[in-house]
C-alpha cells in the first residue's frame, strides 16, 4: 500500500517537474527578463496584428519608423478588416488587432480580458458632384437633419428648401434634379462613423448604425453602393448631381470637393484635423475606453468623426517580452512626436492630450503573469 | 511482360480514379461546409430568407436578413445575359464553323479566345468608362420611353436610368459580352466535330446551306451546344467583380432593369470581410449555399436536357 502511494507520489512529482520544465522552455522566462533592458538581437521579437484597413496606412508607416526605434521588434499588420481583427483577438490567434468598431458584449465576454485603446480619429466627409456650380462658388453646406433626410429619400431634389435655405449664396444654382445618393457597399468603419452620426442627428434615422446597414434611399431606387472609398468616389465623379460620403483622408489626398457641415452648436465647420480634434476634446469614455464622437458639442467640432482602436489582451499574455514590446509599441504610437506626425501627415487626427493621458493610464494596467508590463 | 503492364494499368487507373474522386470530394466538402455553417442562420431566419418580397430588408445593423433582392438580381442579370448571348454566340459559331473563309477563321478564333481571357475587372472598368455612358444610358433612356407596355414589361423598364448607366441592365449586358466567348468557342468546336457525311447527305438531298445548318447541324450538336450554354450561365451566375462595378450594389425595391441592384456574388464579396455579428456571417454563408444550390439545380436541369435530347436523337443520325 505504502509502496503504491510512494510510486504514485513519485509519478506526481515527476509529472509536475516535467510540466514546469515545459513551461519554462515553451513560454519565455517571466518577469525577470521581461523588464530588463538587455538588448535583444534585432528582429528577435515578432508582433503580428490584423484588422481595420482604415488605420492600415498609418500602421505601415509606424512599422517602418519603429524599426529604428527598437530594432529587436518586427511588426506586421495585415488589413483584413475590423471584423476579422476583432475575431482574431477573441480567438486569440493574434498579438494585437486594429478596429474601427467597438467590441460587443458577447465579444468582450468571449475574449475575457480584451481592452480597446483609441489611437487616433478619422472623419467622414460628404463629397458631391454639382456641375452647375463653378469653382469660384462657395462649398455646399449641409446639416445633420438634411443628411438624414437625403439618405432616407425624404429630400430627393437638389433644390429642396431644406438644402437651399442652408445655402443662400448658391440657392439659385442648385438644380431641380434628383440627388443620386452614394454609399459604401462593402462593410467599413467609414460607414460605421457615418451611420453613428445619422443616428445621433435625428430620430428619423431608423436603419441603425454599423459597418453595413440598409439604406432607405436604395429602396427608393436612387441609392448606389460603391466598393471602397475609390468606388464611391468614382460613382460620384461619373454621376452629375450626386453626393456620397468618403473618409476625410481619402478626400484630402484626392482633392475631392467636400461639403461643410452645421454642427451641434449651429456653427458651420470645415472638416480639418483641428475640427476633428475639437470633437475629441471632451475626452469622455466608457470604462472600455470607447466613445462615439459624432454630433459633439463645441463651436469647432466636426460632427462626423470616430476613433480607431487597437485591441490587446490585458492579462492573459504569457510571453512577457512580447507583452512588453507590444505595450511599448502602442505607447509609442499614441505619445511619440514621430508617430503623431506620421498620423497627421496621413490626415488622421491625433489624440488630444487629455485622451492621450487616459490611454497611457490604461496601458499601465496591462499585466503579464501577474506583473505590470510597463515600468 | 504482360503482367507488368497490367500492374501499371491498375496503378494508373487508381491514380486517375483518385483524382476524379477528389473533384467529387471537393464539391461535397464545400456543400457540407456551407450546410453546417449556415445551420444557425437557417434556424433563426427561416423561410423569410428566400421569400420574394419587394420590401425585403437586409440590414446587418439590425440583424435582419432577407435575401430576395440578391437572388432576384443574380437571376435577372443571368437571364438577360443568356437571352442575348445565346443567339449572338450561335450566330458567331455557325459563321466560324460553316461559312467563314479559311483565312479569316484564325484571326476570328483568336479574337474570341482573347475576349474570354480578359480579366473581369477590366470588363468592369471598361463598362464604367465606355460601355455604360455610350451604350447603356441611351438604351436605358429608350427603354424607359416605351410607354403602354403590358404590366410586366412595364415594371421591368421603369425609368429613369441613372445618369451614369449603373443598373441591372448594365450588369446583364456586360455579362452578355463576358459569356459570348465561352458559348461561342464551345459551340464552334461542337459544330466542327460534326462529320462531313452529315453535311454531304443533307446537301445531297437538295437542302440549302441554311436548311442544312438549321435542320441538320444544330439538332445534331444540340447536346453539346446546351452544355456550352450551361457553362456560360454558370459564369454569369458567379461573376462578381465586373457586376459589382456596374450594377450599383443597391437593395432596390421595384426590380426594374433600369434601376441599380445587387447580386448574391457581389454581396458576398463586399460584405464578408467586415461582417461583424455572427448571424451576419452565417446569413452570408446561407446566401453562399443558395448560390451553390441554384447552380447545382441548373446543372442538373441541363444534364437532364442533354439526356433528353440525346435520347430523342435517332441513332442513325448520330453515327
Amino acid at each position: 500500500m505504502s509502496k503504491l502511494l510512494r510510486s504514485i507520489s513519485f509519478l506526481f512529482v515527476a509529472a509536475s517537474l516535467l510540466l514546469a520544465a515545459c513551461g519554462t522552455t515553451s513560454g519565455s522566462a517571466p518577469a525577470a527578463s521581461g523588464n530588463s533592458d538587455t538588448t535583444l538581437p534585432s528582429g528577435s521579437v515578432t508582433l503580428t496584428g490584423q484588422g481595420s484597413s482604415f488605420q492600415n496606412p498609418a500602421q505601415q508607416q509606424w512599422i517602418s519608423d519603429y524599426e529604428s526605434v527598437d530594432p529587436s521588434v518586427t511588426i506586421s499588420y495585415n488589413p483584413t478588416g475590423s471584423g476579422a481583427g476583432k475575431k482574431s483577438m477573441v480567438d486569440n490567434t493574434n498579438d494585437f488587432a486594429g478596429s474601427d468598431a467597438v467590441l460587443t458584449d458577447q465579444e468582450m465576454a468571449a475574449g475575457q480580458d480584451l481592452q480597446l485603446y483609441p489611437i487616433m480619429a478619422g472623419a467622414t466627409v460628404i463629397t458631391y458632384n454639382l456641375p452647375e456650380l463653378s469653382s469660384s462658388d462657395p462649398a455646399l453646406i449641409l446639416d445633420g437633419q438634411t443628411l438624414v433626410d437625403i439618405y432616407n429619400a425624404k429630400v430627393t431634389m437638389w433644390n429642396d428648401p431644406e438644402i437651399t435655405k442652408l445655402n443662400p449664396d448658391i440657392a439659385d444654382k442648385l438644380p431641380a434634379n434628383q440627388i443620386s445618393v452614394v454609399h459604401r457597399a462593402d462593410g467599413s468603419g467609414t460607414t460605421e462613423i457615418f451611420t453613428n452620426a445619422l443616428t445621433s442627428f435625428s430620430s428619423d434615422w431608423t436603419s441603425g448604425a454599423g459597418s453595413t446597414v440598409e439604406w432607405p434611399v436604395d429602396k427608393a431606387g436612387n441609392g448606389f453602393g460603391g466598393n471602397g472609398n475609390q468606388g464611391v468616389t468614382a460613382k460620384v465623379q461619373n454621376t452629375p448631381d450626386s453626393l456620397g460620403y468618403v473618409e476625410y483622408a481619402y478626400a484630402v489626398q484626392n482633392k475631392l470637393p467636400f461639403a461643410k457641415m452645421v454642427n451641434k452648436d449651429g456653427k458651420t465647420v470645415d472638416p480639418t484635423i483641428d475640427s476633428v480634434k475639437a470633437a475629441m476634446s471632451s475626452g469622455k469614455f466608457t470604462p472600455q475606453l470607447t466613445a462615439t464622437i459624432v454630433n459633439e458639442p463645441g463651436a469647432d467640432s466636426w460632427p462626423i468623426a470616430g476613433y480607431t482602436y487597437i485591441i490587446l489582451h490585458t492579462s492573459s499574455m504569457t510571453d512577457c517580452v512580447k507583452a512588453q514590446k507590444l505595450v511599448e509599441y502602442v505607447h509609442w504610437i499614441v505619445t511619440d512626436p514621430t508617430a503623431i506626425k506620421d498620423a497627421t501627415d496621413l490626415d488622421y487626427a491625433p489624440l488630444p492630450d487629455n485622451v492621450q493621458q487616459q490611454v497611457v493610464e490604461k496601458l499601465g494596467e496591462v499585466t503579464c503573469n501577474g506583473q505590470p508590463v510597463m515600468k | 511482360m504482360s503482367r507488368a503492364t497490367r500492374h501499371g494499368d491498375v496503378l494508373w487507373s487508381l491514380l486517375v480514379g483518385g483524382m476524379a474522386i477528389l473533384v467529387l470530394l471537393v464539391v461535397l466538402v464545400i456543400g457540407w461546409m456551407l450546410w453546417t455553417q449556415s445551420a444557425d442562420a437557417r434556424a433563426k431566419i427561416g423561410v423569410s430568407f428566400f421569400l420574394p418580397m419587394a420590401d425585403a430588408s437586409w440590414n446587418p445593423a439590425k440583424d435582419v436578413y432577407q435575401a430576395w433582392p440578391f437572388i432576384y438580381g443574380t437571376l435577372i442579370t443571368s437571364v438577360v445575359a443568356i437571352i442575348l448571348a445565346v443567339p449572338i454566340s450561335l450566330g458567331i459559331s455557325v459563321f466560324l464553323a460553316e461559312l467563314c473563309p479559311e483565312r479569316l477563321r484564325l484571326p476570328f478564333n483568336w479574337m474570341i479566345e482573347m475576349l474570354a481571357a480578359i480579366p473581369s475587372v477590366v470588363y468592369g472598368l471598361w463598362g464604367i468608362f465606355v460601355f455604360l455612358p455610350q451604350v447603356v444610358v441611351p438604351l436605358g433612356d429608350f427603354l424607359a420611353s416605351l410607354s403602354g407596355l403590358p404590366s410586366f414589361a412595364g415594371t421591368l423598364f421603369t425609368g429613369p436610368i441613372s445618369l451614369d448607366g449603373t443598373s441591372r441592365l448594365a450588369a446583364g449586358l456586360v455579362l452578355t459580352i463576358m459569356i459570348i466567348p465561352t458559348i461561342t468557342a464551345i459551340s464552334r468546336d461542337v459544330l466542327l466535330a460534326i462529320p462531313d457525311s452529315q453535311r454531304e447527305a443533307s446537301m445531297g438531298l437538295g437542302a440549302t446551306r441554311w436548311e442544312t445548318i438549321w435542320q441538320v447541324l444544330l439538332p445534331y450538336g444540340l447536346s453539346g451546344i446546351l452544355g456550352a450554354i450551361i457553362l456560360g450561365l454558370g459564369r454569369a451566375l458567379g461573376e462578381t467583380m465586373a457586376v459589382t462595378m456596374v450594377m450599383g450594389n443597391s437593395n432596390e425595391g421595384t426590380g426594374s432593369l433600369l434601376k441599380p441592384g445587387y447580386t448574391m456574388a457581389s454581396l458576398l464579396a463586399l460584405q464578408f470581410k467586415e461582417a461583424v455579428s455572427q448571424l451576419h456571417t452565417d446569413a452570408m454563408i446561407e446566401l453562399g449555399l443558395t448560390l451553390f444550390v441554384i447552380t447545382l439545380i441548373l446543372n442538373l436541369f441541363a444534364r437532364f436536357l442533354v439526356w433528353q435530347v440525346a435520347r430523342r436523337t435517332p441513332q442513325e443520325v448520330r453515327t
